[in-house]
């Protein structure tokens, strides 16, 4: 579930504060005319695109494969068995999604991929219908349906079913062909992701070479290597920002299980610690190695500073906290007793998210 | 605790350090006054404007909420009132992070970015200076349909080069569109059928726009080119669907919305098929709430405005003089003020838009030929400039003009004429170095 509605507002404010400090120092010639800009290495960026950017939407292609060979093995012999590999599959496509949602930008927006793949709500009055009908499951009839009755929650809706119970005996032969029908348009849309980034798509070049080329003369998207630092650090605050503000203050503050975010796989918390995971791959410039990246946001910030440590504790802390929220979140939102536990995950974030704003965003926007 | 913070940091900015290079603006333009925003990435139109109040801020979350909501068919518990005939199902779906518009119609996750406004040269219009509507489309081609509904027509871009020269012998080419549409139904199109395409223009900035008050419009036309300068300018005459009268115009390619109340509403029946309080069904009901649809507009008069770049780069500061020099700045105005508005924090601000708000005749080759308003079919109203240089930030594939055809700022540039053509060909016979100083200068708005 895509959203944008950030405050950087309150990122700007210590922008701004940090050219008051710039302009305070107002006593050398060339403070204010000619301000020579720190630049990020652009090692920082082309870590990034390869080391977190492109391995995620690599493993999300090879997950998203191995869902729609669940599917079918489970269209072939509907076994709880093969049930539960599938919805196991789910989930294991379910995490690098999540941990992409820190890098929403490029492709995977201009070209539609995010809403083809994380539409929400599920129309089910639409795929009711399709579902009662003969119609010919061909892929230009599914390329035609709309966004809302396939990708990650269909599946996960016809997988899990309401209350997560659906056993594989309730499947009928036309909900497997369905089903089958739009883990293949998945798979092929997170192949074509994948390949925008590496190879190009639609004719265009690789976005890979977009970021990682920033600065480069000709470079209309990112004209400067920190204007692309810029956008990982944006990135990092809209997806925290999303899961404390939105994510979970939606469905917190209006007590509508409708408005939660896997609620059928009750799934929702697990997403949440996957954004931040993604957070955490963008911050440190590497999603699966254990090898420290040499450039990242991490070294930019000074590995093992008093203002690293203080990223790394709050990022443990938001993880920790969410991690005491009671499953499923579906139900705990309208719990009393979960508040507590729910409001301090939503502090922890917050707190996470204030700190890359004042701290992160201006190191790269000098 | 931060906005005083950041008003000081704005004040120092304009007062402090004296020394300015020569030739440096007197005051650095603060794009959307104190709505701006300092950022250059990809969110960069999806900011709330700084300035807002606090109870503002939460309607502005509201409104991000409704502007990013997905419509699917009722029944639904929520966001029920898809259709049953459609462009596309949300706002955001056309308004990718709130920029330009990708040129793309049809199938797939993109659906329709690019619509067909279309009508009729003869007929009765339903209301003074209305268009004539089409029997089994009305005013817009809805390309896609809910389960079980046929859409109207599918519809087929295709591009037809034309290669030119630059006065120094360089090349280029530039791309037009053609459009066929086969209504679904098998029925023949009507003989003179009359389209126009339109692509979603930047969403940010438009409440400021909206605050611009229309005496200041009105001082800047010259409808009969009095100063016989060759630019004209004009205000658009349409009507106002609440007030049952004829209104000026200001929003769309053509002008034809007098405000973003009705042209929000528009969207919403034309595009997405949802019916609220402005179109309701025939029985007065409608799908979404006068709220939304509040909100969904205090979202678009809400969002900041980006600062310029590079304001000390030599060829930035070049091509601004070419800009002006060229004649540019005749009808993309630099600097409006805002008069009264509802919104308080949009009043009596000194912006930067580069627009006059008017409409001007933009010559053969751009023309549509489909009148909206009191606008011919030559007349385009000059688009907003601010935030241009991070068009391609915001959306990598965005495209320029009203239907997407200029893949980049010099073919924008090179496909003006009528009242452009001086400023044009100024463009045209300027040397590669010129011509790269004023696309640098666009590039730092």
């Amino acid at each position: 579930m895509t959203r944008f509605h950030l405050t950087l507002r309150l990122a700007l404010a210590p922008v701004l504060a940090s050219g008051a400090l710039l302009l305070g120092a107002c006593n050398t010639d060339d403070c204010c005319s000619n301000p020579t800009p720190e630049t990020v290495d652009s090692a920082v960026i082309s870590t990034f695109v390869d080391q977190v950017v492109v391995p995620t939407y690599q493993d999300l292609a090879t997950r998203l494969a191995t869902l729609d060979a669940a599917a079918r093995a489970l269209q072939a012999d509907p076994s709880e068995a093969r049930l539960e590999t599938a919805k196991n599959a789910w989930f294991a496509a379910r995490a690098p999604w999540e941990e992409s949602e820190a890098f929403l930008f490029g492709p995977v927006d201009s070209y539609g991929f995010d809403p083809a793949l994380d539409s929400w709500p599920v129309n089910r009055t639409d795929l009711d219908a399709v579902l009662a009908s003969g119609d010919a499951l061909t892929p230009e009839y599914v390329r035609n349906l709309q966004e809302t009755q396939k990708g990650f929650h269909t599946v996960e809706y016809l997988l899990f079913g309401e209350g997560g119970a659906k056993k594989a005996s309730e499947f009928n032969a036309r909900q497997f062909e369905y089903l089958t029908a739009i883990t293949a348009e998945m798979k092929s849309i997170s192949s074509s992701l994948s390949d925008a980034w590496t190879k190009g798509y639609d004719g265009r070049p690789p976005y890979r070479d977009t970021l990682a080329n920033a600065g480069q003369s000709g470079n209309t998207a990112y004209p400067s290597t920190q204007a692309a630092a810029q956008e990982m650090v944006g990135g990092i605050i809209n997806i925290l920002d999303e899961v404390a503000n939105g994510k979970i203050a939606d469905p917190y503050d209006a007590k509508d299980p409708n408005l939660v975010e896997s609620q059928f796989a009750y799934n929702s918390l697990s997403d949440f610690s996957n954004n931040l995971d993604s957070v955490r791959h963008a911050y440190r410039g590497f999603a699966n190695s254990v090898t420290t990246a040499q450039h990242s946001l991490r070294t930019v910030v000074g590995t093992d500073s008093a203002l690293d440590k203080r990223i790394i504790a709050e990022l443990d802390a938001a993880q920790d906290a969410l991690a005491r929220v009671p499953e499923p979140f579906r139900d705990s939102i309208s719990n009393p007793a979960s508040a507590d536990e729910i409001e301090a995950a939503q502090a922890a974030i917050r707190k996470l998210q204030a700190t890359f704003e004042s701290e992160v965003l201006p190191l790269v926007t000098r | 605790m931060r906005r005083p913070l950041m008003l000081g940091a704005l004040l120092l900015w304009t007062t402090g350090c004296g020394e300015e290079a020569p030739g440096a603006p007197s005051e650095p333009p603060r794009a959307g006054g104190a709505t701006t925003i300092d950022d250059r990435t990809s969110l960069a139109f999806a900011q709330p404007a700084p300035n807002l109040l606090p109870e503002d801020q939460e309607r502005h979350r509201l409104g991000d909420a409704a502007f990013e909501a997905v419509f699917v068919p009722g029944p639904a518990p929520i966001n029920p009132g898809l259709g049953p005939t459609y462009n596309n199902t949300s706002c955001n779906g056309c308004h990718l992070r709130n920029g330009r518009g990708m040129p793309v119609m049809g199938s797939g996750p993109q659906r329709t970015q690019l619509l067909v406004r279309v009508s009729l040269p003869d007929g009765t219009p339903d209301h003074p200076n209305g268009a004539v509507p089409v029997p089994g489309f009305g005013f817009q081609v809805q390309d896609q349909a809910n389960y079980g509904v046929q859409p109207e027509a599918a519809v087929a871009l295709a591009w037809v080069e034309t290669q030119g020269h630059y006065a120094d012998g360089t090349a280029y080419s530039l791309r037009a569109p053609r459009v066929s549409i086969s209504p679904r139904d098998g029925s023949t199109l009507p003989e003179r059928l009359l389209t126009s395409l339109r692509l979603p223009p930047p969403v940010f900035g438009l409440g400021l726009l909206e605050a611009v008050d229309v005496s200041t419009l009105r001082a800047l036309a010259d409808p009969d080119d009095r100063n016989g300068d060759g630019v004209s300018g004009r205000l658009n005459e349409v009507w106002d669907v609440a007030a049952r009268a004829l209104a000026p115009g200001r929003f769309g390619w053509k002008a034809n919305s007098p405000h973003l109340a009705q042209q929000s509403a528009e969207a919403y029946v034309n595009d997405m098929g949802v019916t609220n309080p402005l179109f309701p069904e025939p029985d007065g009901t409608h799908e979404i709430s006068r709220d939304t649809l509040d909100a969904a507009v205090f979202y678009a008069q809400s969002l900041g405005v980006p600062a310029r770049t590079a304001l000390d780069d030599a060829e930035v500061r070049r091509g601004e003089g070419l800009f002006k020099t060229l004649g540019c700045e005749q009808c993309h105005r630099e600097m409006l003020e805002t008069g009264t508005h509802a919104v308080t924090e949009l009043e009596h601000q000194r912006i930067h838009p580069y627009t006059d708000l008017l409409l001007h005749d933009l010559g053969p080759a751009l023309a549509d030929g489909r009148p909206d308003g009191a606008a011919s079919g030559a007349e385009w109203r000059t688009p907003a400039l601010w935030g241009l240089g991070l068009t391609q930030t915001v959306l990598p594939y965005a495209a320029f003009l009203h239907d997407g055809r200029a893949r980049t700022l010099e073919e924008a540039i090179l496909w003006h004429g009528g009242e452009a053509e001086t400023s044009r060909e100024g463009f045209r016979v300027r040397s590669a170095v010129d011509r790269a100083a004023l696309v640098a200068f666009l590039r730092s708005l």
